[in-house]
């Protein structure tokens, strides 16, 4: 019985602080949601936890890019933009479109935001694109390179991409198979979801009439524990190029692993630009050996932030002093292309937030992405986001990179997705 | 005088709450009414999941697949074939789809379809014994999502389905929101009341018979085959109806809305709710719905958590609910309520009746 | 422990053991046939088919499979001891492997290996004792619960502190593959399958020839009975977990090579593992093993060789075959058939 008491107690005492909280009116008295004197309130949802979690620190770098922001002095002298600091809410929705929706009403409805950034998901977009058009709520730089948010935006005006998009980058592959005659036996091995399936119809429309040159496209299911059936199947062909088009994890090294156990090495190894991360480079060369991923290629519109190259670039360099400045606490792996991922999407928002000028609305921070033309310093040289009434892709160019020892290096010219 | 009190008890409250559910709107914002919306749907489904394996005594690890059934027929109903068009999908001839129907429609005929479903299922599940019973039911959560992405060409695959955003039908003068939170309630409301005759009349009598003792049940007479396939079919259509509700406040199915995780944590929230009493499945449903949305933002902690640190803190909470109140919250309530009766306040040394 | 001096004489003579082997045997002999039917009905069926690329199908399947086998083990000797099925069995492995990984970083494989071991001995009693012991008498589904609350700590806990990037686990075999007759065999694969069985002997020589296996299966069977006759249960149940904890290791350590290590490392494999074992009867650690590599072979097979279910549906393709098993026969393949006393 005093057992009983006493979790009684305990309830009742959590549901007395926890209830006030759950039941605060909240006043909607502002003319524009989420912009005060002094502030821009943001939002966006990302799967923290769940299968792809380890994609967590793109909302980081872009909270350590606001972070530097709110507290270097801008070019008319103030702190933040125009005065305004940001304040970037984010939430954890697993991955799940449901929860995306629950937390996306949540950051509209109760915190208040005046945009949603940086939402990470095809899927999760998918479910809050028609809620946030309805309301006119800016939904902007989506995580995801599907090519919706650069087709669609007729039918949904308040929603706007950001990066390369997989059609595009699918197509850059092709012309390059195309232009390097010696290999001309394709195989692709894709994730078996929209996702892959995207990257496949861009190779095929990147290559047009010479689709012919595919040997091989088997796909694999992120339930399976083993992709030996199906590269067996690949090795069998006798394809010279393997595209991967893998996400970012498991799947990559794990397929790369396989390929090698079944002593098949491919002269020419593809891995898309998802996939093609620090992390999972490493991981791949600690299983299969730095020779059997050396020579793979991906592309890239960001500069490879491990690049030696790079080290004395500027953008690089003031890449590592935001973030061993400015980044969470706990310390973070600056290598993970991720967190160099975030600070770029950001140095875009601000800049796009700066086009929407001294006093800016809503409407005004979607106007300003049917105009943006200038260049990202943390692209690849000669990469230009650019849009225009007409082209609603940010950033459709890239060059194709080829690893070598730990880093990425441009090997093409600039290619133009789109 | 006492005997009727404790008799009346029951619908007391209940008349209560309806009172309360329906006043609630007055005080509260938008968001705030959307997640009782939600509470409202998960109340349905925990409902069904407790006569399955609160009252007949039949684990189920497949609720949130079967949920998953009733959402994405509301959804095919909803939009009907002009609405599939739009997605380049068309389905086979065969398949019933009209033109798009009024979503509160749905409700019905996706609950009717899924029961219909669960009860099928039901019928080989009296072979199998509980841990066997466990697998498959861990089967259907697993495979649901597989098969919504394999049949794209009836359900959207992985891109999933946008239904219509919501609206007040029939041209009532009402915010949406509200419309959709009356919804909910006056669906859940009408389900409970269902619930509530069903376990307290023969058939509920003879499911916790079943659930203690099979043996014995079939011995006094009760067909175990009969009762325990028509809780699945019950229990099937809850899941149906939630789902059905699901759909239209979401606005969007799609496999991964459907994950394993949300039959486990479906039975996880019917568990600390308390099985076996259909006040339990409000209790789960509160907690399901506000847990964890709020354990991402604590009112009372402001320091910064590691992004894993969610997933620990509901782990460990789930555990320690488990040691402390293994009745769950609606098991606490009871014991409260019957040292209040008894007036008794110290430790009582006979077992009191679980779940 | 005391183990009182009226148990039974451990039964070493030679014919139930030789049943035992005739038995295995002739399931093997009976799996071979039914596959090399199978291969010649698919001659016929398919246009393109090799008897190599078959074999390497089932090749393949074996090596998954051992892996299945090997975490079914785990969920088989815990609910064999202490009639629980243990959802956090493949968590607790995921996190004794990170340890494992962590560990090697100091030291080199087979002392990290064996420590791990040792480490998740303890951690396995560890959480009988405090997490499972206060529940033991409540219903199953309370029981379930808590191990439901595990699973989600502890994925989460190993997501925390070794970050959810994916890391490469080191292998003691070789990397080296060998080729028999167009068939490749890593010896990675080779290796697992080999610990699998290796391991299922061991086990089954435990519970068969050892006094403590003895007094194991008495408390499975009736804890009241053996409180009576003096053991102590507390202690076996203890013991249950932390052997299992321990071949849980051993699955994590053997499937992170090809599986490659992160948090979700075992999610998706405890559901193999999981029909694995009731598959081959809940309570026997044979059935678990045969349960796991048919379900290997299974999957592979119907992936390929099955157009309509292809790569997409193989997972519940081979889920409904194992269902049509369990409505034949409820208690699995090799489970004991439970007779429900009135």
């Amino acid at each position: 019985m005093k057992r009983v008491l006493l979790v009684t107690l305990v309830l009742g005492a959590a549901l007395t602080v926890a209830l006030p909280g759950a039941f605060a009116r909240t006043e909607a008295t502002q003319a524009t949601p989420g912009i005060t004197s002094n502030t821009i309130k943001i939002g966006g949802t990302f799967p923290y936890s769940g299968p792809v979690s380890s994609y967590s620190p793109i909302p980081e770098g872009m909270k350590t890019y606001f972070r530097f922001i709110n507290a270097r002095k801008g070019p008319d002298g103030k702190r933040g933009i125009y005065g305004r600091k940001i304040d970037f809410k984010t939430y954890d929705d697993a991955y799940n479109p449901a929860n995306t929706v629950q937390l996306t009403n949540k950051l509209v409805l109760e915190d208040k935001v005046f945009a949603v950034v940086g939402t990470l998901g095809t899927e999760d977009n998918l479910a809050i694109r028609p809620f946030l058009n309805q309301r006119k709520v800016p939904q902007v730089l989506v995580s995801t390179g599907a090519s919706y948010w650069g087709t669609q935006y007729k039918q949904f005006p308040w929603t706007s991409g950001w990066q390369t998009d997989y059609i595009a980058e699918g197509r850059m592959y092709a012309r390059w198979i195309l232009a390097n005659a010696a290999r001309q036996k394709i195989a692709i091995f894709y994730q078996n979801d929209d996702y892959g399936k995207d990257y496949l119809n861009g190779i095929k429309q990147g290559l047009r009439s010479k689709t012919n040159l595919i040997v091989s496209e088997l796909s694999y299911e992120v339930t399976d524990t083993s992709y030996a059936s199906q590269i067996a199947r690949q090795k069998a062909t006798g394809a010279d190029t393997w595209i991967l088009v893998t996400t970012a994890g498991t799947p990559t090294v794990r397929a790369l692993a396989t390929a090698k156990r079944l002593g098949w090495k491919p002269d020419q190894i593809i891995i898309n630009s998802v996939a093609a991360t620090d992390g999972v480079m490493a991981a791949a060369v600690a299983s299969v050996g730095q020779d059997f991923v050396n020579g793979a290629v991906s592309t890239g519109y960001l500069k490879n932030n491990t690049n030696p190259k790079y080290a004395k670039d500027p953008a690089i360099r003031s890449y590592r002093r935001i973030m061993s400045k400015y980044a969470p606490a706990g310390g973070v792996n600056i290598r993970n292309s991720f967190y160099y991922y975030g600070v770029a999407k950001a140095y875009d928002f601000v800049k796009l937030m700066y086009k929407a000028g001294k006093n800016p609305t809503r409407a005004s921070l979607m106007a300003a992405t049917a105009k943006m033309n200038w260049v990202n310093p943390y692209t690849l040289a000669g990469v230009k986001i650019k849009t225009s009434k007409t082209d609603r892709f940010p950033i459709d160019q890239g060059k194709i990179v080829r690893y070598n020892n730990g880093s990425w290096s441009e090997i093409s010219a600039l290619y133009k997705g789109r | 005088m006492r005997r009727y009190l404790s008799v009346a008890v029951g619908p007391a409250l209940f008349v209560v709450g309806a009172v309360v559910v329906a006043l609630l709107p007055r005080f509260m914002g938008e968001f705030r009414l959307l997640e009782f919306t939600f509470v409202a749907i998960y109340v349905i489904a925990l409902l069904g999941l407790n006569i399955l394996t609160g009252y007949s005594g039949q684990i189920s690890l497949g609720h949130g697949a079967l949920v998953g059934v009733g959402a994405y027929v509301a959804a095919l109903l909803s939009l009907g074939r002009p609405g599939l068009e739009l997605y380049q999908l068309d389905p086979p001839s065969w398949i019933p789809l009209g033109d798009g129907m009024r979503p509160v429609f749905t409700i019905p005929i996706a609950a009717l379809v899924t029961g219909v479903i669960g009860f099928l299922i039901g019928i080989p599940a009296l072979r199998l014994g509980g841990v066997s019973l466990a697998l498959a039911t861990l089967a259907l959560a697993v495979s649901f999502p597989i098969l919504m992405k394999r049949f794209s060409e009836v359900t959207g695959g992985g891109g999933g389905l946008n239904l219509n955003l919501p609206e007040t039908p029939f041209g009532w003068d009402i915010s949406t929101r509200h419309w959709l939170y009356y919804e909910a309630w006056v669906t859940a409301g009408i389900l409970f009341l269902a619930a509530w005759l069903l376990v307290r009349g023969r058939i509920g009598r003879a499911w916790r018979a079943i659930r203690d003792g099979e043996v014995a049940a079939t011995s006094s007479g009760v067909n175990p085959a009969l009762y325990k396939t028509f809780a699945f079919g019950v229990s099937s259509a809850y899941a149906g109806a939630a789902g059905a509700l699901f759909a239209i406040e979401t606005a969007y199915v799609n496999p991964d809305t459907f994950p394993v995780s949300l039959s486990i944590l479906l039975l996880a929230s019917a568990v600390i709710g308390g099985l076996g009493s259909l006040a339990g499945a409000l209790f789960g449903a509160l907690l399901f719905e506000f847990l964890p949305i709020y354990s991402q933002e604590p009112p009372i902690f402001s320091f910064h958590f590691a992004e894993q640190a969610p997933s620990v803190v509901f782990g460990v909470f789930l555990i320690v609910i488990m040691l402390l109140l293994p009745g769950g919250v609606a098991g606490l309530f009871r014991a409260l309520a019957g040292a209040v009766r008894t007036g008794r306040f110290r430790r009582r040394s006979d077992t009191s009746e679980l779940a | 422990m005391a183990v009182p001096a009226r148990l039974p004489r451990i039964d070493l003579s030679v014919g139930p053991v030789l049943r035992s082997l005739l038995l295995g045997v002739g399931f093997i002999v009976g799996a071979v046939a039914v596959l090399v039917l199978l291969g010649l009905v698919l001659t016929q069926t398919e246009t393109a088919f090799s008897w190599s690329g078959y074999a390497q199908q089932i090749v393949s399947g074996l090596s998954q499979g051992a892996i299945f086998a090997s975490l079914a083990l785990a969920l088989v000797l815990i609910y064999r001891t202490t009639d629980v099925l243990n959802f956090a069995q493949g968590e607790m492995a995921t996190f004794t492997t990170f340890i494992a990984w962590s560990l090697m970083h100091h030291m080199s494989y087979w002392p990290a290996f064996a420590l791990t071991l040792v480490i998740a001995f303890i951690g396995g009693a560890a959480i009988e004792r405090i997490v499972i012991r206060p529940v033991e008498h409540r219903p199953e589904i309370v029981i379930v619960i808590v191990t439901i609350g595990l699973l989600i700590a502890l994925n989460g806990l190993s997501g925390w502190i070794w970050n959810p990037e994916v890391k490469a686990f080191d292998s003691p075999f070789s990397n080296g593959t060998t080729e028999i007759a167009g068939v490749v065999i890593s010896y990675q694969e080779l290796g697992v399958l080999v610990v699998c069985l290796a391991t299922v002997v061991l086990l089954w020589a435990f519970f068969r020839f050892t006094t403590l296996g003895l007094v194991m299966r008495a408390v499975a069977n009736s804890q009241d009975a053996s409180r009576l006759v003096g053991v102590r249960v507390g202690w076996m149940l203890a013991l249950g977990w932390g052997l299992a904890a321990v071949l849980g290791a051993v699955a994590g350590m053997m499937a992170a090579p090809s599986q490659f290590l992160d948090p979700n490392l075992m999610l998706v494999i405890l559901i193999y593992s999981f029909a694995a074992a009731v598959l081959g009867g809940i309570d026997s650690p044979i059935g678990a093993v045969a349960g796991g590599l048919i379900l290997g072979v299974l999957i592979n097979i119907l992936g390929t060789y099955v157009d309509f279910i292809g790569g997409e549906l193989r997972l519940p393709a081979a889920l409904v075959v194992l269902l049509i098993v369990l409505l034949i026969r409820p208690q699995g393949l090799f489970g004991h058939k439970v007779v429900r006393r009135v």
